[in-house]
């Protein structure tokens, strides 16, 4: 087998979960202007009751119906029940509110399924590709090419659709946005529902290559995070950044091994994110 | 006076019976919840078995056995708590069912006793501790996976370890067993929070290995196998002691590779059991195992009732079993019989060796003993 080759298919299907994740967050941003650490709970919640459901004997496409819906109705409900009613809070106090909720469905997936990983069938079964000296696994090939070509679609409906440029106008003056007759709460829980899709989706095509345990979440919120921020919450350069995050940290792995991954991606992440964060806007004001 | 006599007889009377009807307590630490939640799961359920089936009986010497149970988290700072509470709360002795760094940490705690037998086979305690191993070490399950692989002529071997301290001592004892042997090692680590190995795996296959172990214990293990697949590899898979349970098998489900062997304790698989003794305990465990908990018994309920016999042995002989000096001298002192013999020795706390491991291969649902690696 060829690392090279290994190294770039392993770090594109990681890397499309990450373009993901880091749509899915800063739709969000663009919308309610806050960053939702509860993100990854979509893909763990999509992932675990998928695998649930699955294992109950129910039809495939069924338990990946769940799986979404389930993740779905989660953002709706921490935006509609948690988020909305505190709008008046500071940005701070919401993104606490969603680290605490993140905590929360941790502690809930781990009493629901216990501390092992599970996980269900994949969608796309059949022998391996084989790419000059590289193996990919139809899945991961389903993966990359799903999740690249739904990440891309985000940064194209937010730019060249009605509905889309509503959300970002809820985003950048609620008030003018609803006397142009935006319905701004309807454009808020949209964007979350979108998100939770997006986490989900991510999760269906992932999981079944790997598994999902209750912790997966907020390490893909973090890795969603890293993406979004260090594209400068553009759902453009997100999806970039969460390719080149995947890409990173298998280069590293393969070239330098696993004990050398957190380390060496993390510092050049700080050094990155020292850089970029010129760029990042939080409620108007800029952060060194 | 005559009335003073008489209130005596009766308060030695009622202390006497008080004795009688106190409870013997066992402390029993166990990571219930948290990462390695299912070790302590199903070992504890066997050492719960294990209890019923003693009092159901009549306990010991007329007293009833008592649990009390510690839940570490699969955490060091915990597993002392815990450690803590149970020598507090006067527990004659603690089964410490829990991995390498919570059993680490509470090692010094029972410097002077009580005994405490642990689980963990990356533990070597010292003959002049307090300290008993119920596992052979993983030294002594590397040699018997080297025992394996010379039997099948293998001398290219390719190995995959978690980053945690249980990896570090799997490469090191590695390193130590298989160049001796003149097997080739070609060794590769995976993080414990990595989802996929499939770059570390391409990496060791370059070596063109007769077989892959993976010492990976955990249902983070899982990355593994499903890497494997991933890579479509065809190479007999070797998994780690630790995860020759249902419940890993329950998450590989969907990804079984085409020759999945594991290294597992002799008697997961009677056949391979010759002593009837050993084979009776297996054959009345499982069968009762299975009508109280309603489901099936895997390698770390077998492990359990190890820990559990030995508990057993030592309150059914010592005469005092809350004097560790007692109960270490009865271990040191013979045999113990379970689902495999457990001999102790005053230079050697460790109760199993290598000839007591097998190499299993999983195969129609269940652990048989492994075909030749061809």
């Amino acid at each position: 087998m060829n690392p090279l080759t290994q190294a770039i298919i392993s770090g594109l299907m990681m890397g499309a979960v990450y373009a993901l994740l880091a749509t899915g967050l800063t739709i969000v941003y663009h919308t309610a202007q806050i960053m939702n650490i509860a993100h990854g709970e979509s893909y763990a919640v999509a992932g675990i009751l998928t695998a649930l459901v699955a294992a109950w004997g129910m039809p495939l496409w069924l338990a990946l119906a769940a799986g979404i819906l389930a993740a779905v109705l989660f953002a709706l409900l921490l935006e509609r029940v948690l988020l909305r009613p505190r709008r008046s809070w500071s940005i701070n106090s919401l993104i606490l509110v969603t680290l605490a909720v993140a905590f929360f469905i941790r502690g809930l997936l781990n009493l629901a399924v216990g501390a092992d990983p599970v996980s269900f069938p994949r969608l796309f079964v059949g022998p391996p590709l084989r790419l000059l000296g590289g193996v990919l696994p139809l899945q991961g090939a389903g993966l990359i090419a799903i999740g690249v070509l739904s990440a891309l679609a985000m940064p194209l409906f937010l730019a060249g659709t009605r509905l889309g440029r509503q959300l970002r106008a809820a985003a950048e003056n609620p008030d003018a946005a609803e006397l142009m007759g935006v319905n701004v709460d309807f454009a808020r829980a949209l964007a979350f529902a979108i998100a939770g899709a997006y986490g989900a989706l991510g999760a269906l095509l992932l999981v079944p290559m790997v598994s999902v345990d209750f912790q997966s979440g907020l390490a893909m919120t973090m890795r969603g995070f890293i993406a979004a921020a260090l594209g400068g919450m553009s759902p453009i350069l997100a999806i970039a950044c969460g390719l080149g995050l995947g890409l990173a940290e298998a280069f590293v792995t393969t070239y330098w091994g696993a004990l050398a991954k957190d380390p060496i991606v993390f510092l050049a992440l700080i050094g990155l994110a020292l850089w970029q964060s010129r760029h990042i806007r939080f409620g108007g004001s800029l952060r060194a | 006076m005559k009335y003073a006599a008489i209130i005596a007889l009766f308060g030695v009377l009622a202390a006497t019976s008080a004795e009688a009807a106190d409870p013997l307590l066992v402390g029993v630490i166990a990571p219930t919840s948290g990462p390695v939640a299912v070790v302590g799961v199903r070992q504890l359920s066997a050492i719960q078995w294990w209890q019923q089936d003693v009092n159901a009986k009549g306990g010991y010497h007329g007293r009833q056995v008592e649990l009390i149970t510690c839940d570490d988290q699969g955490n060091p700072e915990t597993a002392v708590t815990c450690a803590r509470d149970l020598i507090g709360r006067h527990a004659l002795f603690l089964l410490n069912t829990s991995v390498t760094g919570p059993v680490r940490a509470t090692v010094p705690l029972v410097k002077d006793g009580p005994v405490m037998i642990v689980a963990s086979p990356t533990i070597e305690p010292s003959p002049q501790s307090f300290v008993f191993q119920g596992l052979p070490t993983d030294l002594e399950i590397t040699r018997a996976l080297d025992d394996f692989l010379k039997a099948n002529k293998v001398d290219r071997l390719a190995m995959i370890a978690a980053t945690d301290a249980t990896g570090e001592q799997g490469v090191v004892d590695a390193q130590k067993v298989f160049p001796q042997a003149g097997v080739k090692l070609e060794l590769t680590r995976i993080d414990l929070r990595a989802n996929d190995a499939s770059i570390q795996l391409a990496g060791v296959m370059k070596s063109n290995p007769q077989a892959l172990y993976s010492s990976y214990s955990g249902g983070g293990a899982a990355a593994v196998v499903k890497s494997y697949v991933n890579l479509g590899l065809t190479v007999p898979l070797i998994i780690s002691n630790g995860n020759v349970t249902d419940a890993f098998i329950a998450v590989i489900k969907n990804d079984m590779p085409p020759r999945l062997l594991g290294l597992g304790l002799r008697s997961i698989v009677p056949a391979l059991v010759a002593d009837a003794q050993n084979r009776a305990r297996i054959d009345y465990f499982e069968k009762s195992y299975q009508a109280w908990k309603h489901e099936p018994v895997d390698q770390l309920n077998h492990l359990g009732l190890l820990l559990a016999d030995i508990a057993g042995a030592i309150l059914a002989n010592v005469g005092d079993p809350g004097n560790a000096v007692a109960d270490r001298s009865f271990l040191e002192s013979g045999p113990i019989v379970s689902v495999q013999t457990i001999h102790y020795g005053p230079d050697s706390h460790i109760a199993l060796k290598a000839e007591n491991m097998a190499v299993v291969e999983y195969k129609g649902g269940h652990w048989t003993k492994a075909d030749p690696l061809r």
